[in-house]
């Protein structure tokens, strides 16, 4: 059983998200190469709070249309936006207006003319049926108190034949209880 | 969670990568006030500390 209530959980998150600031490339540097941050700006990188790198296996190709959600300051979104090039259509989905609008000047500021951010939860994706090639997100599936719908949201955007890469933290062993009912854990 | 992606309908679920995510791995992320860790700390028995959960990556398709 959820530890929070859904509004209670996206309350939560979206005051930690929208106040989080770093000056490290610590998070970064774990799971990118060197390579593919040499082309994102600065405050992309610093702010990059994924537990993986959903990107690797993904596949991307020229032209295809990529759905990052919960994109945060948008590392993936825009690695996937150099991958399909200006052909193709990044869209990042963030519920933190914050973070969305982080975004929206880290893709400007990297020159991308190909991504598109949108406000909005990753619940209720705000995209027609089988609209997209590829869905992907990086440590935000855990953060939903509905991860099935999320999933269910996710097929029916991607278009049929497309894939799904997602990054995320899975438990072995239940962690103490004080520990999940608290809001910094919830956060993380 | 693999359950998950087969039950909305995806198929071909794999996970490809599967990494252990210890405490040194938690205090990089800038969300977590130094405070928190220390919380973890006390709470988790030390004996997992450097396993606390498994960061992977899950890869699935659409049917065509």
């Amino acid at each position: 059983m959820p530890h929070f209530r859904e509004d209670e959980a996206r309350s939560i998150i979206r005051a930690a998200y929208g106040r989080v600031s770093s000056e490290s490339r610590a998070v970064a540097e774990a799971y990118y190469s060197a390579d593919e941050l040499e082309r994102l700006p600065r405050d992309v990188v610093e702010l990059a709070l994924g537990v993986g790198n959903p990107l690797r296996h993904a596949a991307l190709r020229p032209g295809e249309t990529v759905l990052d959600l919960g994109c945060g300051a948008g590392i993936d979104t825009l690695l996937a936006a150099h991958a399909i090039g200006p052909s193709g259509r990044a869209i990042g989905l963030d519920m933190t207006p914050e973070m969305a609008e982080r975004a929206r000047r880290n893709a400007a500021a990297a020159g991308l003319g190909n991504v598109e951010i949108r406000t909005g939860f990753i619940e209720d994706i705000p995209l027609p049926d089988a609209s997209v090639d590829v869905v992907v997100s990086n440590g935000v599936l855990n953060l939903s108190t509905r991860k099935s719908r999320v999933l269910a949201e996710a097929m029916r955007v991607l278009r049929p034949g497309g894939r799904i890469s997602i990054a995320d933290l899975v438990l072995d062993e239940a962690l103490p209880e004080d520990v999940l009912k608290s809001p910094a854990a919830l956060a993380g | 969670m693999l359950k998950k992606f087969f039950n909305v309908g995806f198929e071909a679920i794999k996970v490809v990568e599967r990494q252990a995510c210890g405490l040194a791995d938690i205090s990089r992320y800038p969300l977590f006030a130094p405070d928190f860790i220390s919380f973890l700390e006390r709470s988790i028995p030390s004996h997992r500390h450097a396993k606390l959960a498994f960061s992977i990556v899950v890869m699935a398709g659409k049917p065509a």
